[in-house]
């Protein structure tokens, strides 16, 4: 049932139940009539006809009446009944705390709200290295008894985290090394130094490339699995569940994600590399008639063990990063399903944001271990 | 008879938020006691504090005389000797039902698989939940997801049972059945039940004592037996929390 409105010089009588529908009807009708009552500087809103009305045109007739008074017409109401009168009232009253409410973001609460995130990100961190410290005594307490250790549970996430990524992880580099060969090979050209491509290629996979982009496809795939995961059972109270049976919440939720992480990234990382070098590969037969063979004696002539060794060594600090950021936000969940799927955004962006940033800080420090490029 | 649990001048809450303050009382072996109150006045924030979920700001939980507190293998030892059921059943989704309540046997017994597999069908068997041992937990009903928490919660004959709102969301006749099988275990293995509840009908049906907490005082308001309260008591709150519901029922 929907009402109706009639405006008869100066009153405005409602027909009907003004129902949640009728709040575009309400809104023109006064857009409508606005100037005459303005005119006319007085207003009768008359519930002769009309039994009741919904809070939600009430607010929108009130919020009509209260301007209109503002801009100085006489506003009565006439024939209200009982129930109608006491939508006003409750809605006046809570009208001037609506408006304090919306204005409440001063410059100084802006700032106190910047201090907050920034403080909030410090605890988040301080957290995270005591979650990781307790996650590492946990860990070598499984390696001090072996028979602890939870072997299910580790092929299980290895298999998840891992052999379910290979497609993943060879595809992507693949391409990627196809598009860097023949960007690489296309400017070099230019100066006839396109046979310097191959070990070009091949250092910036195995060093940056091929690492990085394994790690960040694991966190997105993996690190958001286990925030989820974690953040899930917490939210159905089946981790407090598992902490009164006694069980050790890092041994078991938190150590087996990390051993798979650690066993399955470096061969990953290797596969990267290796598919990467490959699409470079295809790229300087298809784009820069460097045939296979030449393509692979160059190689061989620069590629050094530690090139490959490198990255599976840096994989070993991502693994732990992805594994400890996705465990830590599920176990940071508090409340219900939405706080799951926000943890489970933040293991992403933390980890990745986390897994560049360690990579920055090992490649300024190390660079120099690798002896020049032999072209 | 002995104190099970003594509980010393307990202050506790969450975060910054203080919700009990200058707790005491004790659990009785073999009794069924109930901590009753009206929502929102800590009987969860007690139960939590209790299984040493969150650490007491002040005061002490004794279990059989040793602070659970202090040690954490005065923790262990107490959790090995204590079952608990959470208001959802807080089952593992990845597991079967059967599997859940085999968890703690294989944490902590050196049984073989067989062997697991036997005491866990007997103890569904108990709730009468044989019939759904391969099941997965999110695939049968609140009220058997409670159930199978109770078997879980069994699995090691418990000393102390605790139990969290075991009627809630649950219909009267099915609640009634629980509140049954609660009875039950009790006076057949005469293991000690705490529960955390405010449904008066369970209160009458099955308590043995009952200890009621107001949020204002942050403590306990009064304790005795449930006719004691309802008849005896002159403070209005409890009156109004008995009597109240004992209305409605009765409409
Ligand atoms: N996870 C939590 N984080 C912060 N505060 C909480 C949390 N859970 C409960 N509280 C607060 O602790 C106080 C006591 O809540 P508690 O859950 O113990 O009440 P209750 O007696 O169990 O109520 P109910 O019968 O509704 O379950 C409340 O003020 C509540 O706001
Ligand atoms: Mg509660």
């Amino acid at each position: 049932m929907s009402g109706k409105l009639e405006y008869d010089e100066p009153r405005v009588v409602i027909r009907g139940v003004l129902a949640d529908t009728d709040v575009d009807y309400v809104r023109n009708f006064f857009r409508r009539y606005r100037s005459r009552i303005l005119d006319s500087g007085r207003l009768v809103v008359d519930f002769r006809d009309s039994p009741g009305i919904d809070s939600v045109t009430a607010v929108v007739l009130q919020g009509f009446c209260n301007e209109l008074r503002r801009a100085g017409v006489r506003v009565s109401f006439e024939n209200t009944p009982r129930s109608v009168m006491e939508i006003f009232e409750s809605l006046s009253k809570f009208e001037s705390a609506a408006s304090d409410f919306k204005n409440r973001v001063s410059l100084g609460e802006t700032l106190e709200f910047i201090g907050r995130s920034w403080y909030e990100m410090a605890s988040t961190v301080a957290g995270l290295g005591r979650f990781l410290l307790e996650t590492l005594g946990a860990f070598l307490q499984v390696l001090l008894t072996p028979m602890k250790i939870r072997w299910h549970m580790i092929l299980y996430y290895m298999e998840e985290s891992g052999y379910k990524a290979v497609p993943i992880v060879a595809t992507l580099n693949w391409l990627l090394g196809v598009v860097l060969g023949y960007q690489a090979g296309y400017q070099m050209r230019i100066f006839g130094a396109e046979n310097f491509m191959p070990t070009l290629l091949a250092y910036s996979i195995t060093w940056e490339i091929g690492p990085m982009l394994a790690a960040v496809l694991v966190a997105g795939r993996s690190g958001s699995a286990y925030a989820a995961e974690i953040g899930t059972m917490k939210v159905r109270e089946e981790v407090d569940a598992l902490r009164v049976m006694g069980f050790d919440i890092f041994n078991y939720l938190v150590v087996p994600k990390m051993m798979a992480l650690l066993f399955v990234m470096p061969f990953l990382v290797l596969l990267a590399n290796i598919s990467g070098v490959l699409g470079g590969m295809v790229s300087g037969m298809m784009f820069l008639d460097l045939p296979a063979g030449t393509f692979v004696s160059k190689l061989g002539g620069a590629v050094i063990p530690l090139d490959i060794l490198w990255g599976m060594l840096k994989s070993v600090v991502y693994a732990v990063i992805i594994s400890t950021v996705g465990s830590y936000m599920g176990m940071r969940v508090r409340g219900g399903a939405s706080a799951v799927g926000r943890a489970t955004t933040a293991a992403v962006v933390m980890s990745i944001f986390m897994v560049i940033f360690a990579d920055a800080m090992l490649s300024l420090l190390f660079v120099h271990i690798r002896p020049g490029l032999s072209f | 008879m002995d104190a099970v649990i003594k509980v010393e001048g307990l202050r506790g809450g969450w975060d910054r938020l203080p919700v009990l303050d200058g707790v005491d009382f004790r659990v009785m072996e073999g009794e069924i006691l109930m901590i009753v109150g009206r929502s929102g006045c800590g009987k969860s924030t007690l139960m939590r504090h209790m299984l040493g979920l969150i650490k007491p700001w002040a005061g002490r939980i004794l279990f059989r005389g040793i602070d659970v507190w202090s040690n954490p293998d005065a923790m262990l030892n107490a959790r090995r000797r204590w079952g608990v059921t959470f208001q959802s059943g807080a089952l593992l989704g990845n597991l079967s039902i059967l599997e859940n309540v085999m968890l703690p046997l294989r944490e902590y017994t050196d049984l073989t698989e067989r062997e697991m597999i036997t005491v866990a069908f007997s103890k569904l068997e108990t709730v009468g939940l044989a019939e759904f041992a391969t099941a997965n937990p999110m695939e049968v009903s609140g009220g058997m997801q409670k159930r199978a928490g109770l078997a879980r919660a069994m699995a090691l004959d418990p000393e102390v049972l605790f139990f969290d709102e075991p009627s809630a969301g649950l219909d009267p006749v099915t609640s009634a059945k629980l509140d049954n099988l609660i009875k039950s275990i009790n006076r057949s293995l005469g293991t000690t039940v705490i529960i955390v509840t405010h449904e008066l009908a369970s209160i009458f049906a099955i308590s043995d004592r009952v200890i009621m907490l107001d949020a204002e005082t942050r403590g306990i308001i009064a304790t005795g037996t449930a006719r004691e309260l309802r008849d005896g008591s002159t403070d209005p709150r409890v009156r109004a929390f008995f009597r109240r519901n004992v209305g409605e029922e009765s409409d």
